[in-house]
């Protein structure tokens, strides 16, 4: 069957503007943060949309360097808040990845009933905002404000019911045959989950931990609210790239946006096979 | 080496009775095969002699063990599941090895055992191969090579063909009989498929709806099935069965079959054993194969339906739905549609049901 004229005018042209609706403002990103400041700035002479003299200034500045064009000075660089960033977001990975693949597996191997398993995943629903006062006190009580150990602990309870909703998912589709087949020739559950259940679930896990450090690598609000000076994440200083002078300085953002898309992507690169293989789980069993 | 008992063996799953009282003994040694239809408790029954189910009640013995409370890890069984249960992050050689090193054995013990097994079941060639991109027949054969090698005492197999094609599937028939051989474990074989039971077994257990139905060699089974379920479900293709009422006839006891006619007279120890059932309603029944074709003669009388000829044999079929007969006859047989035939069941081939209760009617041995 052959589909007519305008029907395939039609479907590209949608493609098209989904693909410019997600791109354009990537390559807009792209392309600033190249700009000059006379190019980008409100009281700039010459905006453009491509740059016409291509520089690193924006990128030598958020790392501290003085440079000509711009005169206002930073009170700090953007090398902490990256190191901050990276830190937070890595070990609240860890921690929800861990204690969910542990408590999935649990309830998805001796677990009875919907309740329980409802119930996690419903956290996720809640707005972090709702809680985040109590959470401020807590984490004030325990002296983890502006810390990055203390955003990874709270973004590893944040991103805990999403891990744990996709790891239940996965083990849930994982043949039981094949721990039984460890089980019978004498292995521990322990050593069963080590040895066998664990590797075989490689590529969910890397998808799984590729969504959940997402989620934290590009949290604002928490890091709004949990840290002041020495520890603030990308997003929170992005927000604080401006000066009275020049108002927001958008090529310094754009610099530091684009620097801050480069784990996702990379990350995104590196688990690519498994990333396919982790949402088409079920095929393992054929 | 051991011997499995199962003493009223009872399974249920909340309301549901998958398994209900099943009684079963198998001696050392001995392939047993459980046959039934899809969903009759086969896996169930596996399932508790391996230790991965808990019966609701009785009792599972190996040597006159009561293996209630013992983890499947300590049974000592090796289990083959349908769904070959491979580890696809493994190499062929690392799954092999699984059991053995689990066990802790030396590294030249396993080695040794590897090499073995692999060389028994061909799998030499791939074993440093990762066990994901083998074909499913190689996995398979895998799964079974990775229970044996251990050698375990109780080898429990769960349909371990039902997922291999065809060819391939005759090829292990004989590896495993093989294999069972060699290592003279007791085995115990799931399957719904007949022609592996009845080439493989020493005997045939057949169940049906969570029920043990009979227990007795391949030849047992077939020749004398002890209810209609069983006369059904063995033989391909299964016994004709035609509903009909006793006849005094003055040649002796015969069967009226209604648009067939009336039966030849039965066997004397036949009609004796219906006489002292007392039994009026019965469903008459022979072999396919048992039977002589001739266009004029005693016996039923039958218009050809159609004719399927399939190279060692032609099968005749006769009437139409319910009231279907099958005659496996020789290939050279002529007969055209539309003819009416005399099928003369060979006496000592004939048995009789019971209509109400299905069960067979026996003469005296
Ligand atoms: N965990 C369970 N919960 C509820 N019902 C179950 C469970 N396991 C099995 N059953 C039911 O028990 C019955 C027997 O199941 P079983 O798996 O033993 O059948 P089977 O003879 O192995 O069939 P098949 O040839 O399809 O493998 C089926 O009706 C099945 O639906
Ligand atoms: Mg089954």
């Amino acid at each position: 069957m052959r589909r007519s004229l305008p029907f395939e005018l039609f479907r590209y042209a949608m493609i098209a503007l989904a693909l410019a609706l997600t791109l354009i403002p990537i390559l807009w990103m792209a392309s600033m943060a190249f700009k000059p400041i006379a190019e980008w700035s409100a009281s700039g002479a010459d905006l453009t949309w491509w740059p016409k003299a291509p520089t690193l200034d924006n990128f030598r500045y958020i790392f501290g360097e003085q440079t000509t064009a711009l005169i206002a000075t930073l009170d700090r660089t953007a090398t902490k808040p990256i190191l901050a960033s990276l830190l937070a977001a890595v070990f609240g990975t860890l921690i929800a990845m861990s204690a969910g693949t542990a408590a999935a597996y649990g309830l998805s191997r001796f677990g009875s009933g919907q309740n329980l398993p409802l119930a996690l995943t419903q956290l996720r629903l809640f707005p972090p905002m709702a809680v985040m006062i109590p959470v401020m006190i807590m984490w004030a009580f325990l002296g983890l404000i502006d810390s990055w150990w203390g955003l990874a602990l709270i973004y590893g309870i944040v991103t805990l019911p999403f891990a744990f909703w996709l790891m239940k998912t996965f083990f849930d589709e994982m043949p039981k045959e094949i721990e039984e087949a460890a089980l019978v020739e004498g292995c521990s559950r322990f050593r069963v989950f080590m040895k066998i259940t664990l590797p075989m679930m490689r590529a969910p896990l890397a998808s799984s931990a590729m969504f959940v450090f997402i989620l934290n690598w590009s949290d604002y609000l928490i890091g709004l609210l949990l840290t002041t000076k020495e520890w603030v994440t990308i997003p929170v200083y992005m927000a604080s790239l401006s000066s009275s002078m020049t108002g927001q300085l958008y090529g310094a953002k754009a610099a530091l946006g684009l620097i801050a898309a480069i784990p996702p992507v990379i990350l995104g690169i590196a688990i690519q096979k498994h990333l396919v293989r982790g949402l088409t789980f079920g095929a393992l069993k054929q | 080496m051991t011997t499995i008992r199962l003493e009223n063996l009872v399974k249920s799953f909340g309301s549901f009775t998958a398994l209900k009282t099943m009684d079963l003994e198998i001696g050392n040694g001995e392939f047993v095969a459980l046959l039934g239809p899809s969903g009759c408790g086969k896996s169930t029954t596996m399932n508790m002699i391996a230790g991965m189910e808990a019966p609701t009640s009785g009792r599972i013995l190996f040597d006159g063990r009561d293996m209630a409370g013992v983890p499947m890890g300590k049974r000592g069984v090796g289990f083959v599941f349908q769904n070959y249960a491979i580890f696809t992050h493994m190499t062929v050689r690392q799954n092999l090895a699984y059991g053995p090193k689990a066990r802790g054995w030396p590294k030249a013990k396993v080695d040794a055992a590897v090499a073995k097994i692999a060389d028994f079941l061909q799998l030499t060639p791939m074993l440093d191969q990762k066990s994901a991109k083998l074909s499913v027949n190689i996995l398979q054969r895998l799964a079974i090579g990775r229970s044996a090698i251990v050698e375990p005492a109780i080898f429990l197999l769960d349909e371990p063909l039902s997922n291999v094609d065809a060819a391939f599937r005759a090829v292990m028939r004989t590896e495993l009989k093989h294999l069972q051989r060699e290592f003279r474990q007791t085995m115990v074989y799931v399957t719904h498929d007949q022609l592996e039971a009845m080439t493989m077994a020493d005997r045939i257990a057949v169940m049906d709806h969570g029920v043990l139905q009979q227990v007795g060699t391949p030849i047992e089974v077939y020749n004398d099935p002890v209810n209609l379920f069983v006369a059904r479900f063995i033989g391909a293709p299964g016994m004709n069965l035609v509903e009909g009422t006793l006849a005094e006839t003055d040649r002796g006891l015969a069967v009226d079959l209604g648009a067939f006619g009336l039966s030849p007279p039965l066997p004397a120890a036949l009609a004796g054993a219906a006489r002292t059932a007392g039994a009026k309603e019965v469903v008459y029944g022979f072999r396919p194969e048992e039977v002589t074709l001739r266009t004029e003669g005693p016996g039923l009388r039958a218009a050809v339906g159609f004719v399927e000829r399939i190279g060692a044999r032609t099968i005749v079929h006769f009437g139409a739905a319910d009231r279907a007969l099958k005659i496996v006859a020789e290939p050279s047989t002529a007969v055209s549609v539309g003819e009416t035939l005399s099928i003369e069941p060979v006496a000592a081939s004939v048995r009789l049901f019971d209509k109400a209760s299905g069960r067979a009617i026996k003469g005296a041995a």
